[in-house]
C-alpha cells in the first residue's frame, strides 16, 4: 500500500486523498478557512501552507535514487504548497508546523496578513468564542500586528436578504459563501465583487439572497461576516448550549443542534450526518426555533361553562378520564405524525384499553413544497413511524362523516391541529368532547378542547422520530419543563456536558420554564386515572417493547440510534 | 560590448513593416503561410517547424511556443480544443500588441490560424483588453472581411481545414492577462486565477484542452512558414531568437514601439530612441515591464535584451516594455505608483497579495510622503518574502520583486527620504 511520511510518522493511504483532508482524518491539526470536504478547492486563503517533497527518480530507469544509506533521495518543492490543494502520493515527505519553522512561519505570515484589514470586534461579534479565526489567529498567529494604518473600511450590516446580515470587513474572502451557492444550492445568489482588499461578497444587481437554504452560509463563513438576521446580537456562544438533536419541520429529519441560553432555543445549526443532511439544514428548519419559546400554554385546562380554565394536572386527568369512560367504544383517536413513535404507540394502547378506534394520523403533505433535497412535501417529522407503527393517513370524510353522523362521541388528538388542517371544522366538534395534546396556543383546535393537555416539544422530550427515508432518530431534551421529571432529567444531564455546556447559563428565569409534559407521560396518567394500567417505566422501555413487537421497527432502540439514526428493515 | 543582434542597423521590420495602409486585408494579402501550410504540411510539421525556430513565447515568460503546442493531447474527435490568443496586454510599460493590432492584424490573425491548425483547434478565442476599442472595431471590420474571403471559417480556400476566430473584449483588468484568470473571465466567470496543475493543455476553457499565446507569439508565426526556421533562429540572440517589439517609454526623446532583433544592447536601444531627454543622465532602466526588477544605471553595460543576458544583470526580459527613468526620478515615488498599481490590481484572491499589496502601497506612500522611517524598508522588504511564491498565480510576485530591487538598489534614495521625514526632524530636536 502507498504510504506517506507526515512529520516522521508513516500514514498508509488508498486512492488520492488529498493531503488536508487527510491530516484532518488523522488528527494532525492545519489551519485553514477556505477549505470545506463538500466543495471545490480554491486554496485562496493561503493557510494551510505545509512543506511537500518527493522521492528522486531517475530519469532514464525510472528507478527511486536511493543516498549512500539507501534511502529514498527527497526533493523538495520550491515552494510550500497548500494542503488542501495537494494530491497525495507514494512516499511522500510532508512536514506541518510540528516538525518545520519555515511552515509555522509562513502560517504566522497569512495570518497577519489576514488580521491586517479584519476589524477585531470579537467583543461584539457573534462568531467569537467558535470562530476559526479567532482561535487559529490564537494558536497559529503572531503576537502582535505591525500594522500602522487605517484598516479598509467595507459596508457594515448589509442585509443581504430577509435572513443573512455581511458585515464586509469581518469577511477574510475565503469564498465558502459563493461557492455554497455556486455548487451546492446552485442559486448563484451570491458573488465576490470588487477587487484586492476592497472584495467582499455580494448579490448580483437586482437580487435578494434569499433561497430556501440561504443560512447555510453562516455556519459555513470562517468568521462573522455573515450572520444570522435573527440571532446577530442574541447571545454570546459560550453562555449557550447545544444539544444534539433533529429537526421536526419536515420528514427529512435533519440533524441539528438546539442552542439554549437561559431556557430559551436562540438558534438551530446544522449537525453533519452524511446519512441525512451533510453539513446543511434549510432555513425552515432554523426557524422553527419561536415555537419553543413563544406561544407556549402555562398550564392544563379544562372547559367550564363553555371556557377554558387552567386546572391541575390531576384535575385534568380525571376530566379526560371521565370523557373516556362516558364515549367508552365511541372515542376516535387521532395520532399524530408530529408526535414521537413511543407517543403514537402509548395513544394506540390506550385507545385498545378503553375500545376506541385509532382513526389514523394527519399526513400534512404539502405536494410541491419538496425539493428533493432537505425539504419535503410532508411537513411533519414522523408520517414513517405512524406508517411503520401500522397507522394510516386519516380518511378525512369518513371521519367528518362519523361527527356529523354523531357516531363520535369523544375525539382524542395527540398532538395535532386538525382544525387548522382544514380537516374538520369547529362548528362540527361543538357536540363532540374534545382532549387535545398541543404545543402552542396558537392551535386552532384548542376552541373547541375540552381538556387541554401541553404536551412537550421535540425539544423538551425524549423519543424517536422516523424520518421518510426510514431512519429512526432519537432525540433528548435540549431545554428543561417545569416540573422534575427523573428520566428527562437523566437525559437532560448529559445536555448539560455538550459542546458548549456552560456554568454561566443558571437556567434562572423561572417563567421560561413551560409548563407542559412530554405525551409519554400523559397517556399513561389518563389511562390510570380511567382504571387502565398503561405502565412503562419511560420512552426507551417503549421502544424496546416496539422494537419487539413490530417487525417495521426490528433492531430499533434508542441505544443503536446513537447520534447519527438507525436505519430500519425495510417496512 | 558586443551586442547580440547583428547588423540591425540594416535591420528590416517585419512584424511591424513600413508598409501604408497593412492593417487592410488587400494590402495584406491572401494568408500565403496558412495557404502553404494547410497544402503542405502535416499539423505535427507546423509545430516541428516552429520548436525549430526557437521561437519563445512574447507575453513575458519566454516559454518555447513550439514545446507548449506538443503539450496538447493527441486529439480526440469527442473532445473539443481550442487556442486562446492573449492580446490583454496590460503590463505597465508595455504597448507593443497594441501596434500590432492596429497596424498588422492579420498577420497575427493569420498566425492564429496556423496554431489553430498545428494544434488541431477548431476554434481560436481572442481576448483583446476592452481599452484596446478602436482596435477590436478595427480587427472585427478586417476578420469579417476575411471570413468573406473564406480566410476563415469552414473549409478554409476550399483546403478542408475549418477554423474560427472569436473576439471576446476584456473588461479592464489586469488579472485577466494571467493565462488562467483569463479563461475564467472568457467563461463569464470573476477573473481568479485557477491552481496550476492541472495546466491549460489539460484542462484550459471549459475544461477542454487549450493552448495559450501572446498576440505578439502569433504574429511570428507566418513569418516563420514564410521564411523558415532557420531564418528566424539566426535573427538576434540565439538562445531567445526573432524580432521584438521594445517598447520604449519613460525619460527618452522618442518613446515608442521599435522593432529590432533580440539581443539588442539596452544602450542602443537608448540612442535609437533619442537618448535622454534634455541630455540628463540615465538613472535607471525597467527592461521589461513593471514587474521586473529595476536596473541601476551603471548595472546595464554590455547588457543585452535576451533572457540570459538580462538573468546575469539581475533582471528579466518580461516583455521587453523598456522604461527609461533619468537621474532627476525620485525612486520612491516611481514604486509609490507601481505599488499603487499592483494593490488596484490584485484580485483578492489569496490572502497574502490581497492583504499585501495594500500595505506595501501604504508603506511606499508613507516614506513618500515623508512620514516614513528606516525600519519601514526591511518590513517592507520582509512583506516581499511573505508574498513571494505563496500565492496561486505569479501577480504577488510581480508586485514583491520591483520593491525588493528597487529599494535594494536604490536604498540610499528611501533612507535619504526617511531621514528627512518628520520622525528624523522630531528626534533631532529632542
Amino acid at each position: 500500500m502507498p504510504s506517506v511520511t507526515i512529520d516522521g510518522r508513516k500514514y498508509e493511504f488508498e486512492g488520492r486523498p488529498g493531503l488536508l483532508q487527510f491530516c484532518l482524518d488523522h488528527g494532525i491539526e492545519v489551519p485553514h478557512f477556505c477549505y470545506h470536504p463538500s466543495m471545490s478547492v480554491p486554496a485562496n486563503c493561503r493557510q494551510c501552507l505545509v512543506d511537500v517533497g518527493a522521492p528522486v527518480r531517475n530519469r532514464a530507469t525510472g528507478e527511486l535514487e536511493r543516498s549512500d544509506s539507501g534511502e529514498p533521495v527527497i526533493r523538495y518543492f520550491p515552494k510550500l504548497q497548500t494542503s488542501c490543494s495537494h494530491t497525495l502520493a507514494d512516499g511522500q515527505v510532508i512536514h506541518t508546523k510540528r516538525t518545520s519553522e519555515k511552515v509555522g512561519r509562513a502560517q504566522q505570515d497569512t495570518l497577519e496578513f489576514l488580521l491586517i484589514n479584519h476589524p477585531l470586534d470579537c467583543p461584539i461579534c457573534d462568531q467569537a468564542g467558535m470562530c476559526p479565526l479567532q482561535i487559529q489567529a490564537y494558536k497559529y498567529g503572531p503576537e502582535g500586528s505591525r500594522f500602522e494604518f487605517r484598516k479598509t473600511h467595507k459596508p457594515k450590516k448589509v442585509k443581504l436578504g430577509p435572513r443573512v446580515v455581511l458585515d464586509a470587513e469581518r469577511c477574510i474572502n475565503c469564498t465558502r459563501c459563493t461557492r455554497f451557492t455556486d455548487e451546492i444550492s446552485k442559486s448563484h445568489q451570491l458573488t465576490i465583487i470588487e477587487r484586492s482588499v476592497r472584495n467582499y461578497p455580494m448579490t448580483p444587481p437586482g437580487v435578494t439572497f434569499d433561497e430556501p437554504y440561504s443560512m447555510n452560509v453562516i455556519d459555513l463563513c470562517p468568521v462573522g461576516a455573515l450572520t444570522s438576521a435573527d440571532f446577530r446580537f442574541q447571545a454570546r456562544i459560550w453562555e449557550m448550549s447545544s444539544t444534539p438533536s433533529i429537526t421536526t419541520t419536515n420528514a427529512k429529519g435533519s440533524n441539528c443542534y438546539y442552542w439554549v441560553r437561559d431556557n430559551l432555543v436562540l438558534r438551530i445549526t446544522p449537525r453533519e450526518n452524511p446519512a441525512v443532511n451533510a453539513y446543511w439544514l434549510p432555513d425552515e428548519d432554523r426557524l422553527a426555533y419561536r415555537r419553543f419559546n413563544e406561544d407556549r400554554p402555562t398550564g392544563p385546562s379544562v372547559r367550564m361553562d363553555g371556557a377554558l380554565k387552567e386546572t391541575s394536572w390531576e384535575a385534568a386527568y380525571g376530566r379526560a378520564a371521565e370523557i373516556l369512560a362516558a364515549a367508552g367504544s365511541g372515542t376516535v383517536f387521532l395520532a399524530s405524525a408530529r408526535a414521537t413513535v413511543e407517543d403514537n404507540y402509548l395513544l394506540m394502547e390506550l385507545a385498545h384499553l378503553t375500545g376506541g378506534t385509532v382513526a389514523g394520523y394527519l399526513p400534512h403533505v404539502e405536494p410541491g413544497h419538496g425539493d428533493g433535497w432537505l425539504r419535503t412535501d410532508a411537513r411533519v417529522p414522523n408520517g414513517e413511524g405512524c406508517r411503520r407503527l401500522g397507522l394510516q393517513p386519516v380518511d378525512t370524510a369518513s371521519l367528518v362523516a362519523q361527527i356529523e353522523a354523531g357516531a363520535v362521541r369523544a375525539l382524542y388528538v395527540l398532538e395535532d391541529d386538525p382544525v387548522a388542517a382544514c380537516v374538520i371544522d369547529l362548528a362540527a366538534l361543538a357536540a363532540v368532547p374534545v382532549i387535545l395534546h398541543y404545543y402552542n396556543t396558537t392551535n386552532k383546535t384548542l376552541a373547541a378542547a375540552d381538556v387541554a393537555l401541553p404536551a412537550a416539544t421535540v425539544a423538551e422530550t425524549i423519543g424517536t422520530y422516523v424520518n421518510e427515508e426510514g431512519r429512526a432518530q432519537c432525540v433528548r431534551p435540549a431545554k428543561a419543563i417545569r416540573g422534575a421529571h427523573r428520566t428527562l432529567m437523566m437525559r437532560m444531564g448529559l445536555s448539560r456536558a455538550d459542546q458548549h455546556g456552560t456554568p454561566f447559563d443558571r437556567w434562572h428565569n423561572e417563567s421560561h420554564l413551560i409548563n407542559c409534559k412530554p405525551s409519554w407521560e400523559i397517556l399513561p396518567a389518563v389511562a390510570s386515572a380511567a382504571g387502565h394500567a398503561l405502565d412503562f417505566a419511560g420512552p426507551r422501555q417503549i421502544m424496546d417493547h416496539i422494537a419487539r413487537a413490530l417487525p417495521a421497527f426490528g433492531g430499533a432502540n434508542h441505544k443503536a440510534m446513537g447520534p447519527m439514526g438507525f436505519k430500519l428493515p425495510e417496512a | 560590448m558586443a551586442t547580440k543582434a547583428g547588423n540591425w542597423q540594416s535591420y528590416q521590420r517585419v512584424l511591424l513593416p513600413p508598409v501604408k495602409d497593412l492593417h487592410k486585408l488587400s494590402i495584406y494579402g491572401d494568408y500565403a503561410a496558412l495557404r502553404s501550410v494547410l497544402t503542405h504540411n502535416s499539423p505535427r510539421e507546423v509545430t516541428d517547424i516552429v520548436k525549430r525556430s526557437g521561437l519563445k513565447g512574447r507575453g513575458g515568460a519566454g516559454f518555447p511556443t513550439g514545446l507548449k503546442w506538443s503539450f496538447m493531447p493527441p486529439v480526440d474527435p469527442a473532445v473539443p480544443r481550442y487556442l486562446c490568443c492573449n492580446g490583454d496586454e496590460s503590463e505597465p510599460g508595455t504597448f507593443k500588441d497594441r501596434q500590432l493590432m492596429e497596424y498588422n492584424p492579420h498577420q497575427m490573425l493569420e498566425g492564429i490560424l496556423i496554431a489553430n491548425y498545428a494544434i488541431s483547434a477548431k476554434a481560436c478565442y481572442l481576448y483583446i483588453r476592452g481599452e484596446f476599442a478602436d482596435w477590436i472595431t478595427l480587427i472585427e471590420t478586417e476578420l469579417a472581411k476575411a471570413y468573406e474571403a473564406n480566410l476563415v471559417g469552414k473549409n478554409i480556400m476550399g483546403l478542408g481545414f475549418s477554423s474560427d476566430i472569436i473576439v471576446h473584449k476584456g473588461a479592464g483588468a489586469y488579472i485577466c492577462g494571467e493565462e488562467t484568470s483569463l479563461m475564467e473571465s472568457l467563461e463569464g466567470k470573476r477573473a481568479y486565477p485557477r491552481i496550476k496543475p492541472p495546466f491549460p493543455a489539460q484542462s484550459g476553457i471549459w475544461g477542454y484542452p487549450t493552448t495559450i499565446n501572446n498576440a505578439d507569439t502569433l504574429a511570428c508565426v507566418p513569418l516563420i512558414i514564410e521564411r523558415g526556421a532557420d531564418w528566424f533562429a539566426s535573427i538576434g540572440a540565439p538562445t531567445h531568437p526573432g524580432p521584438i517589439l521594445y517598447g520604449i517609454s519613460g525619460h527618452v526623446n522618442r518613446p515608442g514601439v521599435y522593432e529590432y532583433p533580440s539581443g539588442m544592447l539596452i544602450t542602443d536601444l537608448l540612442a535609437v530612441a533619442g537618448g535622454m531627454r534634455g541630455g540628463k543622465k540615465l538613472k535607471a532602466v525597467v527592461p521589461g515591464g513593471a514587474s521586473v526588477p529595476v536596473l541601476r544605471a551603471d548595472m546595464i553595460e554590455g547588457v543585452t535584451m535576451d533572457a540570459d543576458s538580462l538573468h546575469k544583470a539581475g533582471s528579466m526580459l518580461g516583455t521587453a516594455g523598456m522604461l527609461f527613468l533619468d537621474e532627476d526620478t525620485d525612486m520612491v515615488a516611481f514604486l509609490r505608483r507601481v505599488a499603487r498599481f499592483y494593490h488596484h490590481e490584485s484580485c483578492g484572491q489569496c490572502t497574502p497579495c490581497r492583504e499585501g499589496t495594500g500595505w506595501i502601497e501604504n508603506l511606499v506612500t508613507r516614506i513618500d510622503e515623508g512620514q516614513g522611517n528606516t525600519r519601514d524598508l526591511d518590513l517592507l522588504l520582509e512583506l516581499c518574502d511573505q508574498m513571494e511564491g505563496r500565492t496561486v498565480c505569479a501577480l504577488a510576485d510581480a508586485a514583491a520583486w520591483p520593491v525588493r530591487n528597487t529599494i535594494n538598489r536604490f536604498r540610499a534614495d528611501f533612507e535619504a527620504k526617511c531621514r528627512q521625514s518628520v520622525w528624523a526632524a522630531q528626534s533631532a530636536a529632542a
